[in-house]
């Protein structure tokens, strides 16, 4: 099958994001096909969060349209939750709730959105909670767990809900280096797996491994879209040379 | 002296020696060790007399105040003999077991409501309604061949924890709804709530009381007044409710914006985002200053004798106001603020506890 055939499970035509009178995104255009795993990188302020934070909605646009799964983001409630359900989120700062255990993490989402048992539901967790290779913390706290088990839990507490499309945002950064590899073999992992998968993310090791396309973006543009090893090796723009000097530097 | 020579060895096992910490505590300057030699002096010269009246000298019963005059100690024997009207009030005399189990269906539902098994809000709100439905018809009587008992008739111990329980009970769901509506996305919503909340804050609670229990009756219509009694519960409610709905909202807003950000991208929808997420969150972070209201509410609830209702402070008043116990008020102020000491301390000792096993759970 060529990639031309599969699915589209993104797309993104023209869109536009404005915070008041601060324009985050500019004319956004891109399409992510099911299975492939894109990375996207660019400076501080570039407008990375927003555009997958508009993806699922928590962010709204302004301009352009977005499709997931064919169904077309607006202001229609309807349309938001069933996407909501199809899309899993990772954050920079984990944000498991820290009144629930992580069993209960795990499970609310399901009993709640897709009506599944408790004992469903707690089956379904440990399997995920067991891909993560983190079982044994099912009962515990987030507040008792380091910084990379919790984003392990994060990362399992959005996969219970059997998304078709993650998107991770800088899911790395708050980690202490020695950490951020056990969350990285787990992303590799999922992307193995055939998990479309959008990523914003500086670990270019990581990039490298994985993603299908690289995405460079800056001031709320897309800059360059390549395949890693053109977007590495022969960067086109002065902006994206410039950025990859600077990040592959240290 | 052994119980000081306990203390001390207490200290002394794997801290810093007794002494040392007393000297520390208490004589760091010579400003500090006056203070603290006067106050030593004044407490050595009370307490052999304090212990004298309450105890040594004390005259424990009495069929009259006869045997308390003139003595020099505390004349318990009011207590004794009058205690069924500080606790129970003008409720007929003969039907005081009633109004006895009613407070203790009260006690009961408070003391298992703080069990962690009974955290459910379909538990916690059956046993609330079923304490309450128990001990509103044992008071009140009129079916099961219980005879009937006009509110006008509760008094003392009961009528106060009936107000308590009846304010939290009611006041709590309107203070969520409030709170939620003073954070809401609708304007109009928004704007309500917070009229409503700055307005009735910024009234005190006897104007509030005194309007229900008095000047409504002239404005609404007949079928609408209903009994004094529960108008007033109601006004108490909506104070107690628009006081705690602030302290919930500060609750809210300590909640990280990545909690709401998680729950919405797991496709949770406003209301199961507000139960299982926010309220929890917020409680918790609100618990100290919820305790803290609950504490404030029990001790206003004596607001109500202004009013005309025999609350248990009023009945302390009726005890030693008739017959021949007039010189014993003292005596009948300790015990009520004995009972006023056990509640608030017990709240205040279960929202410490409380806090303790909630911090657990948090980041
Ligand atoms: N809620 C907001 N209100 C106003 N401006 C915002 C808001 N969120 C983001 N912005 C602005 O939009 C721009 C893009 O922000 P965004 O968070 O998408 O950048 P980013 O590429 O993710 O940066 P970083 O690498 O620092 O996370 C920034 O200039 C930021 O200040
Ligand atoms: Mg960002």
């Amino acid at each position: 099958m060529t990639d031309n055939a599969r699915a589209e499970a993104v797309v993104l035509r023209g869109v536009s994001k404005f915070f008041g009178t601060f324009q985050a995104l500019k004319n956004i255009n891109l399409t992510v096909r099911e299975g492939e795993r894109i990375v996207v990188c660019g400076p501080s302020g570039s407008g990375k969060s927003t555009m997958i934070r508009c993806i699922n909605r928590l962010e709204a646009h302004q301009e352009g349209s977005i499709h997931v799964l064919g169904t077309e983001l607006g202001d229609d409630l309807k349309n938001i939750d069933a996407i909501r359900r199809e899309v899993g989120m990772v954050f920079q700062q984990f944000n498991l709730f820290p009144h629930l255990t992580v069993l209960e993490n795990c499970t609310l989402a399901p009993r709640l959105v897709l009506r599944m048992s408790e004992a469903d539901a707690e089956k379904e967790a440990m399997r995920y909670l067991e891909r993560v290779r983190i079982p044994e913390q099912a009962a515990k706290y987030p507040g008792q767990l380091s910084g990379g088990q919790q984003q392990r839990v994060a990362i399992a507490r959005a996969l219970c809900m059997t998304p078709r499309i993650m998107l991770f945002d800088e899911p790395t950064s708050a980690l202490d280096p020695e950490m951020i590899s056990e969350v990285l073999d787990v992303m590799v992992e999922l992307a193995n797996s055939g998990m479309t998968m959008i990523c914003v993310t500086h670990e270019m090791g990581f990039a490298r491994k994985v993603a299908d396309r690289m995405v460079f973006m800056a001031e709320g543009e897309i800059v360059e879209s390549n395949d890693p090893k053109s977007f590495f090796e022969q960067p086109k723009s002065e902006r994206t040379k410039q950025f990859l000097s600077q990040i592959l530097s240290h | 002296m052994s119980a000081l020579a306990a203390s001390t060895a207490r200290y002394r096992h794997g801290m810093e020696p007794f002494a040392t910490v007393l000297v520390r505590r208490m004589f760091a300057t010579w400003h500090d060790a006056a203070i603290s030699i006067v106050c030593l002096a004044f407490v050595i010269w009370l307490l052999p007399k304090l212990i004298g009246w309450a105890f040594l000298d004390a005259v424990w019963s009495a069929p009259n105040a006869t045997p308390c005059i003139g003595g020099a100690g505390a004349c318990w024997a009011v207590i004794t003999a009058r205690w069924r009207l500080i606790i129970f009030g003008l409720y007929p005399f003969d039907q005081h077991w009633r109004s006895g189990l009613a407070c203790l269906a009260v006690v009961v539902v408070v003391v298992l409501s703080c069990v962690p098994a009974l955290w459910r809000p379909v538990r916690l709100s059956l046993l609330w309604l079923g304490g309450f439905l128990t001990f509103y018809f044992l008071m009140r009587g009129g079916v099961f061949g219980l005879s009937l008992v006009g509110t006008e008739r509760w008094g003392g111990m009961a009528l106060t924890l009936f107000i308590f329980t009846a304010v939290a009970v009611l006041g709590m769901p309107m203070a969520i709804i409030l709170a939620l509506g003073r954070q809401s996305e609708l304007p109009a919503i928004r704007w309500l709530a917070g009229l409503l909340i700055d307005t009735v804050r910024a009234l005190p609670l006897l104007t509030v009381l005194f309007t229900a229990a008095v000047i409504l009756p002239f404005a609404l219509p007949d079928w609408l007044i209903g009994d004094k009694l529960y108008r007033v519960i109601y006004a108490f409610a909506l104070f107690f409710a628009c006081a705690q709905a602030e302290i919930i909202r500060g609750g809210l807003q300590a909640i990280h914006a990545g909690q709401l950000e998680a729950a919405k991208a797991l496709g949770l929808g406003y209301w199961h985002r507000t139960w299982h997420i926010v309220l929890p969150q917020a409680f918790r972070n609100s618990l100290p200053a919820t305790i803290n209201q609950f504490v404030i509410t029990f001790k206003e609830t004596s607001i109500v004798i202004i009013i005309g209702f025999f609350e248990v402070l009023a009945s302390g008043h009726a005890a030693y106001g008739t017959g021949d116990w007039t010189s014993a008020y003292a005596e009948v102020y300790v015990f009520i603020a004995l009972i006023y000491f056990a509640f608030v301390f017990s709240l205040s000792r279960y929202g410490a506890h409380l806090e303790k096993r909630m911090r657990l759970g948090h980041d």
